[in-house]
C-alpha cells in the first residue's frame, strides 16, 4: 500500500517537473521555418527578376518561410521551365509562385500542381487556367495603353512606328500589344510599319533594329513591349547613331535602360512593380496554404517615367530597386 | 441475535472503512492541510501576477527606451565620426585649397579604403564645379549639382551639417547606389578672394542597419529612423514602404516629444518609443507590439495556473499520505475494537507501532483487552467453583432418615438375635458411607460405583423383609473405567420407593452394566409400578421431596452427568405403567 503510493507520488511529482520544463520549453522555443515555397521566374538571370527576387524574399524574411528561386537561363525555354515546375512538384514543394513563360503551355503542369495539393500563384505573367490561386501582376492590358499614351505624348498625333514585342503567345505580351493597339485606333495619324519578335534576346532585338531602321527610312519610333526589347533596340540606335532622331518608348526600368532614359536615347519609359509581385506572390502562397481567402486578381502599379521625373523622391524608389 | 450483531458491526465497519468521512481524522488533515495550503499559493500567485501585469507596459517600455538610448548614442557617434572625416577633409581644403589636392586625393583614397560604408566623398566649388571624388569612376555629365536642393541648401547656410535623407547617388554614368549623404560648406581664406567649398560624403545603410538591426523589441518589434521632414531614414521594411505595400505612421511620430507612448496602428496596439538623434536632426522610432506583452502576461498566468493545479494535486496527496500515516494506526486499533465490540476477546496484543500517542493507545488498549479477559476467566472460574461446591454439598447430605430407619433395623435385629443380619447390614452401611465419602472425590471406579449400589439394595432388601431380589450384572473388565459417583443409588432409591413398594407381587430389580464402542451403559429395570407420562417429566425435573430419599433426585443426576461429559449423555427413563421401568445411564469411557 505505501509502495503503491510511494510509486504514485514520484510519478506525479516527474509529471509536475516535466510539464513544468515543457511550459518553459514552449515559451522560449522560437518558430522554425515552416514552409519552402519555389519561385520560378521567366529568366534567372536578369535585373526585372532580380527585382521580383528581392520582393519574394523580403515577404520570406517577414512571414519566416524558405524561398527558393529559380529560373531558366533563356526565357525562351519553356519546357526548361515546365521541368522546373515537375522538379518543385516532385521535390514536394509547399507553395509554387510561378512566372509562366507561355500562356498555354504551362497550363498542364501547373494545373498537375494544384492537383497536388500545391498552391500556384501566378505572377507577372498568366496562364490560361481559373484553377490557380491567384494573378498578381501589372494590368498588361492597361500597361500597353499606357505604352500608347507616353507615345502619344512624346510624337504627337502622327508618327511611323514599329512594335517591338517579345516572346509570340506570352500572356504578356499578347495583352500588351492589344492595349496598345486599342489605343492606337483612336490616332489615325500613327502608323504601324511592322510589329516584330526578339524572342526576349536583347542581341536579336538589336540587329532587327538595324535591318528595321534600313528597310523604313520613315520610321521615326520603336515602341518596345519590354526590357530586352527596349535594351536590344536602344543599343541599335545608338549603334546606328540616330538617337534623338528614332525615338524608343519602353517597357521596365533596367538600370541600362535608366542609363539610355538619361542620354535621351529612350524617351519614356512604362516602369513595372516587381518588388510588389516577387513580395505579393509569396505573401499570397503563404495566405493559400492557411487556406486564408486570396483574391483572384492583384493588379501591381506602374508608372510612366521620362528624364525629367525619373529623380523624383516618389519615382526613384521605383526605378531604382532599394538594395539593403 | 448474537450472530445479527455481529453482522451489523462488520457492516458498519466496512462501510466505514470504505466510505468517505467528513469527520475522520485522515479528511480533518487532509481538508485543513490542503485548504490552508491552497490559499496561501493562491495568494500569492494573484500577488505575483497582479504585481507582474500592472508594471509589464511600464516594464517594456522602460526596457525599450534602454535598448534604444544604447542604439541612439551608437548611432550619434558614427554620425559624428561621419562629420569628423568631413571636418578633416575640410580642415585640408581650407589651408590650401587648390595646391593641396594631391594629398587630399590620398586621404580620400585611404579614408575609402578603410571605411568601407562610406561609398564616394565629392567636393565643389561654389558654383557648382566638381574639385574631386573619390573614387574615380566617370562622372556623369547630366548631373547638375546646381539645380539640387542640398547643394543650395549647404551655399546657403555653409555650417550646417546638412545629412540627406536615402537617394540615388547620380554622382558617376552607371552606378546607381542607395546613399545616405552629409554635406557641409567651408569657407577658404587662403587666397585674397574668399572661395567656399561644398563637400559630399555619400555612406551607404551597412552601418545603420547594423546599429538598427541589433535592436531587438519582443519578437516583431523594430524601430526606424526619420528625418525631420518625414523621410524614412533606415526602415527593416524600407522597400515595401518605398513599394507601397506598407505603411508607417510617420507623421505622428513626428509630432510627439520624446518618450513612450501607447497607441493603436493598422488595429495594432503598440508601445512606440520616440528619441531624438543628435547631430542630424533625426528621430529614432521604437515600435512594439503590446499582444507580445500580453502573450508574456497569459503565458505567465498559464505557468502560474498549471503550477498551482499541481501544486495543488501534489499537496492534495502529500495531505492524504501523511494523514492515512497519521491515521493509520488508529484505523488499525478501531478495527480490532471493532472486534471486541462483537465479542472476540481472541485476539493477539495489538502491535506497537506508529507515533507516542498512538503507542499509548494501543499499550492501554492491549492492557484493558487483556484485563478483561483475566476478569472473564476469574468470573468463569468462580462459577464452576461455586457449583462444584454446591454439588459436594448435596452429595455430603445424608437424608438422616434413613439413616435412622437403618440403625433402627439393626437395633431391631440385635434384640431379636438375628446376627447374621445384623453384621451384613453394618458391613453394607459401612461400605455405603466409604464409597459415597470416598476421600472426597468426585469420580470413582465403575465397580466402586456397584459395589455402592450392591449395599443400598443389601440394606433396603433386609428392611423391606427380602419383599423384591436384585441382581447385578457387571463384567470383569470394566474396573478400569470411572464415572461420576452416586449416580446409581438415587436411581435404585426412586424404583424400591415408587415402584416395588406400590405392587403386590415380589419385586425384582437387575443392574446391568453394559460397555460399548465409546461409552458405558447402566441399565436399571424394575418390574415395579412404572411411572405415567405426566409423572415423567415430573421425575427428571424435579428434585426429590421424599422424606425417604437420600435428597439427590434423578434429575440431579443427570445434571451432574451432563454438566461432567456433555449434552450428549445423561439419563434416559423407559417406563411402562404397571408392567416396570427402565433407566439407562450413559456415560464415556473414561480410563483411570
Amino acid at each position: 500500500m505505501n509502495t503503491l503510493k510511494k510509486i504514485i507520488i514520484l510519478f506525479l511529482t516527474s509529471l509536475l517537473v516535466f510539464s513544468l520544463v515543457s511550459c518553459t520549453k514552449n515559451t522560449l522555443s522560437t518558430r522554425e521555418n515552416e514552409y519552402i515555397i519555389k519561385v520560378i521566374v521567366k529568366k534567372s538571370d536578369h535585373d526585372f527578376w532580380a527585382v521580383v527576387k528581392m520582393g519574394a524574399e523580403a515577404a520570406g524574411k517577414e512571414f519566416n518561410v524558405t524561398i527558393d528561386f529559380d529560373g531558366p537561363t533563356d526565357e525562351e525555354d519553356i519546357d526548361g521551365q515546365i521541368r522546373m515546375v515537375e522538379a518543385a512538384i516532385n521535390n514536394n514543394v509547399d507553395a509554387l509562385v510561378l512566372a509562366a513563360s507561355d500562356f498555354i503551355r504551362l497550363v498542364p503542369v501547373a494545373e498537375k500542381a494544384k492537383d497536388a495539393n500545391i498552391p500556384v500563384i501566378i505572377i507577372d505573367s498568366n496562364i490560361d487556367s481559373a484553377n490557380m490561386d491567384s494573378f498578381i501582376g501589372t494590368d498588361n492590358v492597361d500597361g500597353g495603353r499606357k505604352l500608347g499614351e507616353s507615345l502619344i505624348s512624346v510624337v504627337g498625333n502622327s508618327s511611323n512606328i514599329v512594335i517591338v514585342n517579345f516572346v509570340k503567345g506570352a500572356a504578356s505580351a499578347t495583352e500588351r500589344e492589344s492595349g496598345l493597339l486599342s489605343l492606337l485606333d483612336d490616332y489615325p495619324g500613327i502608323t504601324i510599319l511592322e510589329t516584330v519578335y526578339c524572342n526576349s534576346d536583347e542581341q536579336i532585338a538589336t540587329q532587327m533594329t538595324l535591318a528595321l531602321i534600313k528597310k523604313y527610312p520613315q520610321l521615326d519610333t520603336f515602341v518596345c513591349l519590354n526590357a530586352y526589347a527596349t535594351v536590344g533596340v536602344a543599343r541599335g540606335v545608338v549603334g546606328e547613331s540616330k538617337e534623338g532622331d528614332v525615338l524608343i518608348i519602353g517597357f521596365d526600368s533596367t538600370p541600362e535602360e535608366i542609363s539610355f532614359l538619361e542620354k535621351d536615347v529612350i524617351q519614356s519609359l512604362v516602369v513595372q512593380n516587381p518588388f510588389s509581385m516577387g513580395y505579393l506572390g509569396v505573401k499570397y502562397a503563404i495566405a493559400a496554404l492557411n487556406n486564408e481567402s486570396v483574391p483572384k486578381t492583384i493588379k501591381t502599379d506602374f508608372k510612366v517615367i521620362n528624364k525629367e521625373n525619373m529623380y523624383l523622391p516618389e519615382n526613384q524608389k521605383l526605378v531604382f530597386p532599394f538594395v539593403d | 441475535m448474537k450472530k445479527d450483531r455481529a453482522n451489523l458491526a462488520k457492516n458498519i465497519y466496512i462501510k466505514n472503512k470504505f466510505k468517505f468521512r467528513i469527520n475522520s481524522i485522515q479528511s480533518v488533515i487532509t481538508l485543513s492541510f490542503t485548504s490552508i495550503t491552497l490559499l496561501a499559493m493562491i495568494f500569492i500567485g494573484i500577488a505575483f501576477f497582479s504585481t507582474f501585469s500592472d508594471n509589464a507596459e511600464k516594464n517594456a517600455a522602460s526596457s525599450m527606451q534602454q535598448i534604444m538610448n544604447q542604439a541612439t548614442i551608437n548611432l550619434e557617434n558614427y554620425l559624428h565620426s561621419m562629420i569628423g572625416i568631413s571636418d578633416l577633409i575640410q580642415s585640408k581644403i581650407s589651408v590650401a585649397p587648390l595646391g593641396n589636392l594631391e594629398e587630399i586625393n590620398d586621404v580620400l583614397s585611404l579614408t575609402l579604403e578603410i571605411r568601407k560604408d562610406i561609398v564616394a566623398v565629392s567636393i565643389y566649388t561654389d558654383n557648382g564645379n566638381l574639385l574631386l571624388t573619390s573614387p574615380k569612376y566617370q562622372y556623369d555629365n547630366t548631373y547638375l549639382v546646381t539645380q539640387q536642393e542640398w547643394f543650395l541648401k549647404s551655399i546657403e547656410d555653409p555650417l550646417d551639417y546638412l545629412f540627406q535623407p536615402p537617394h540615388v547617388q547620380r554622382l558617376f554614368e552607371d552606378k546607381r547606389p542607395w546613399v545616405i549623404s552629409l554635406s557641409h560648406g567651408i569657407t577658404s581664406d587662403v587666397s585674397s578672394i574668399p572661395q567656399q567649398f561644398i563637400t559630399k560624403v555619400d555612406m551607404n545603410f551597412s552601418v545603420i542597419e547594423q546599429l538598427c538591426s541589433e535592436v531587438v523589441l519582443g519578437q516583431r518589434g523594430y524601430i526606424y529612423i526619420v528625418d525631420s521632414s518625414g523621410n524614412i531614414i533606415y526602415h527593416p521594411q524600407q522597400q515595401l514602404i518605398y513599394t507601397g505595400l506598407k505603411q508607417e505612421d510617420i507623421e505622428e511620430a513626428l509630432k510627439k516629444e520624446p518618450g513612450s507612448y501607447l497607441d493603436t496602428y493598422q488595429g495594432e496596439k503598440r508601445i512606440t518609443t520616440i528619441m531624438n538623434i543628435e547631430h542630424a536632426n533625426w528621430t529614432m522610432v521604437g515600435v512594439s507590439f503590446l499582444d507580445e506583452i500580453v502573450q508574456n502576461k497569459r503565458n505567465l498566468n498559464a505557468l502560474i495556473i498549471i503550477t498551482l493545479l499541481f501544486g495543488i494535486i501534489f499537496i492534495i496527496i502529500a495531505s492524504i499520505f501523511i494523514s492515512s500515516k497519521i491515521s493509520q494506526p488508529i484505523k488499525r486499533l478501531e478495527h480490532q475494537m471493532n472486534k471486541v465490540e462483537r465479542g472476540d476477546f481472541n485476539i493477539d496484543n495489538l502491535e506497537v507501532k506508529g507515533e507516542d500517542e498512538v503507542k499509548q493507545l494501543t499499550k492501554a488498549f492491549n492492557l484493558m483487552i487483556i484485563r478483561i479477559k483475566q476478569l472473564m476467566n476469574q468470573i468463569v472460574t468462580e462459577q464452576e467453583s461455586k457449583r462444584k461446591s454446591e454439588i459436594k454439598a448435596l452429595q455430603a447430605q445424608i437424608n438422616p432418615h434413613f439413616l435412622y430407619n437403618t440403625l433402627d433395623s439393626i437395633i431391631w435385629m440385635n434384640e431379636n438375635k438375628k446376627y447374621d443380619g445384623v453384621s451384613e447390614m453394618t458391613a453394607a452401611l459401612a461400605k455405603l458411607f466409604r464409597i459415597s465419602l470416598s476421600k472426597g472425590s468426585e469420580t470413582i471406579s465403575i465397580c466402586d460405583e456397584i459395589e455402592h449400589a450392591r449395599s443400598y439394595l443389601i440394606i433396603q432388601k433386609i428392611r423391606y423383609k427380602k419383599k423384591f431380589d436384585f441382581t447385578i450384572d457387571l463384567p470383569n473388565n470394566l474396573c478400569k473405567y470411572k464415572t461420576v459417583k452416586l449416580i446409581l443409588q438415587p436411581i435404585i432409591e426412586n424404583a424400591i420407593y415408587h415402584g416395588i413398594n406400590k405392587i403386590q407381587e415380589h419385586g425384582v430389580i437387575s443392574i446391568k452394566v453394559v460397555k460399548k464402542e465409546t461409552f458405558v451403559l447402566f441399565v436399571i429395570t424394575d418390574n415395579g409400578y412404572g411411572i405415567s407420562q405426566d409423572n415423567l417429566k415430573k421425575v427428571m425435573n424435579q428434585e426429590s421431596t421424599s422424606r425417604h430419599s437420600s435428597g439427590v433426585g434423578i434429575k440431579n443426576v443427570n445434571e451432574r452427568l451432563k454438566l461432567s461429559y456433555g449434552n450428549d449423555y445423561g439419563i434416559e427413563i423407559n417406563s411402562e405403567f404397571e408392567v416396570g421401568t427402565t433407566i439407562f445411564i450413559k456415560i464415556p469411557l473414561v480410563e483411570e
